[in-house]
């Protein structure tokens, strides 16, 4: 595999919006995306006529129609040369970037515009059908099976099979409450902080899952975008952060067919359900970077349970296979003196939506000394882990302040 | 087994599937699960089945995993097998489920090697990894009949 795309690709403009279900104006994703979408060209400082690529992670369920860049791009008034979106679940918010800088590399466009917005908590009930969603129309969703069960049975085996424990798995959700508590957008900001206990004597939701061992749905819609140049461009923009490294991997649809799957990474022995595609496009990330998980400031990841959150930070490289339990026990995330995890408070405590780009972005802030919540000092190389369908299709982003190649 | 109740939805003839309260809009089942659903109207779990290595593979497969074949045939499953991995469910899924709760969704590892999604059913129990399961088929609650696993003494 070649890796001379690492540090080639930057960063040179970012945006954000932001909405709350409250809010007097009830926002659609089109609008929260078109808004993100100028903030970040304003940023970069390039006119409509520059971007040559569109790039969207999935389409919003909450603004379900196809073709779903046409309306961004007609609401923009842009010609992208090269259009479309990036499925892959929550995977494809990173997807989106990888398919930017591969369009840039190749010199078939000078800038690329990556897109991802919701507003699912503006306008669905997200609890009842978000399962029709994750879930086999007929193999599974009739047996009754919730988002966290259809997680769960990834928690089943990986806590069987390592010897995790429910309080080891409470360690996360304590140390994103941590993190939310100083960020001013962060669902559960106001709930105060969590022990361990108050984790555990939590209702059930689906065992061993209790109610905060769960990510909560944002309770309103975020859209994030970002603009991508080559190396030869970046110098003439204000600032730029650098796409150090990148992989992808997917592995299944649906997780009963992940136990009918095998014969490649991460499956390559036979089905199994305690290693994903997350540490495949870690070790990509890493081989293209030349960065180890020893030279990463800060960490995040889409995990939306908190013991999928110790299996990311095993594939992610910060401990070893089994170990996550053991490393957050021990510290490894603490918000005093532990690896910066989750530093809006992870799906646990900021909340979930579209697909978790605004992990990036807060990398991004965090790099510019513009972090909305609590300011990480000297953040040089930073690790974004995108994913969906229960642990299904993932992506990993290693950026960096300056190029590292 | 217990006996087809008459408000079965009959799988076989594709009805329009509702994930809770949405109408999904997919048409359920896919012509290459319909023998399927019908031998679970018959009371048989039927897996699809590969000649040419001799495998049995999930009932959705529409080409051998292994060979790559399309020439699959139907073939009756033992029907027994063990919990691979579960979860109770405390919140339902949807508003059908919601008298139910707290009920057992997991994966069942079949003695034929094909893996399926189930609902696990304690009869005696405990369900537990490794628990020996059998096939039984029930109405659930969203009226529709299938496959479950009654977990405990085979």
């Amino acid at each position: 595999m070649t890796t001379d795309i690492g540090s080639r690709i930057a960063i040179v403009g970012i945006g954000r919006a932001l909405a709350h279900r409250d809010d007097a104006e009830r926002k659609t994703p089109l609008q929260l995306g078109a808004t993100a979408a100028a903030q970040a060209l304003r940023e970069a400082g390039i006119r409509r006529d520059q971007v040559g690529a569109l790039f969207t992670g999935r389409t919003p369920q909450s603004y379900m129609v196809l073709q779903y860049n046409q309306s961004l791009l007609n609401e923009l008034k842009i010609g992208p040369t090269f259009n479309t979106e990036v499925t892959a679940h929550g995977g494809g918010a990173l997807g989106t970037l990888q398919l930017g800088a591969l369009a840039l590399h190749a010199g078939v466009i000078d800038y690329a515009l990556c897109v991802t917005n919701e507003a699912s908590g503006i306008w669905m009930d997200q609890v009842h059908s978000n399962a029709a969603w994750e879930g086999d129309l007929q193999f599974e969703a009739p047996y009754g099976a919730s988002t966290p069960s259809l997680y769960a049975q990834f928690a089943c085996r990986y806590m069987h099979e390592y010897g995790i424990t429910p309080a080891m798995c409470a360690k996360v959700s304590v140390e994103n409450r941590n993190w939310a508590l100083h960020h001013p957008n962060a669902a559960m900001r106001g709930r105060g902080p969590i022990t361990v206990e108050d984790v555990l004597a939590s209702r059930m939701i689906a065992s061993p899952l209790r109610l905060l061992d769960c990510a909560v749905w944002y309770p309103g819609g975020i859209a994030t975008a970002m603009v991508l140049t080559r190396a030869d461009r970046a110098k003439d923009h204000a600032r730029a952060t650098w796409l150090a490294g990148w992989g992808q991997c997917s592995t299944h649809e649906w997780v009963g067919e992940r136990m009918n799957s095998w014969g490649y990474a991460p499956i390559e022995n036979g089905p199994d359900l305690i290693g994903t595609g997350a540490g495949v496009s870690a070790q990509q990330a890493y081989a293209m970077s030349g960065l180890t998980p020893k030279d990463i400031d800060i960490a995040q990841s889409s995990a939306p349970f908190s013991f999928a959150n110790l299996m990311m930070l095993e594939e992610l490289g910060f401990c070893g296979r089994g170990e996550g339990g053991d490393f957050v026990v021990g510290g490894g995330i603490d918000f005093d003196g532990g690896l910066p995890f989750n530093t809006m408070g992870g799906y646990l405590s900021f909340g979930q939506v579209a697909q978790g780009l605004y992990n990036l972005h807060e990398v991004v802030q965090q790099m510019y000394g513009e972090a909305e919540g609590f300011q990480v000092p000297n953040v040089n190389a930073g690790i974004v882990h995108g994913h969906g369908g229960p642990l299904a299709c993932h992506s990993v982003m290693i950026v960096s302040k300056e190029p590292v190649r | 087994m217990s006996e087809p109740s008459s408000m079965a939805v009959d799988w076989a003839a594709g009805l329009p599937l509702m994930a809770g309260p949405y109408f999904v809009g997919l048409y359920q089942p896919s012509p290459e699960t319909v023998g399927f659903w019908d031998g679970v109207k018959h009371s048989e779990l039927r897996l699809k089945y590969c000649a040419h290595c001799s495998r049995m593979l999930h009932p959705k497969r529409i080409i051998c995993t292994d060979c790559g074949t399309t020439d699959l045939a139907w073939r009756t499953a033992k029907g027994l097998g063990q919990v691979y991995s579960f979860s109770e469910i405390h919140r339902a899924a949807a508003r059908e489920f919601a008298a139910s709760v707290p009920y057992t969704v997991g994966v069942v590892a079949l003695a034929e090697g094909v893996h399926l999604f189930t609902r696990f059913i304690a009869d005696p129990g405990p369900i537990v990894i490794g628990a020996p399961a059998r096939v039984d088929f029930r109405v659930l609650e969203q009226g529709h009949l299938m496959p479950v696993f009654l977990v405990g003494a085979v």
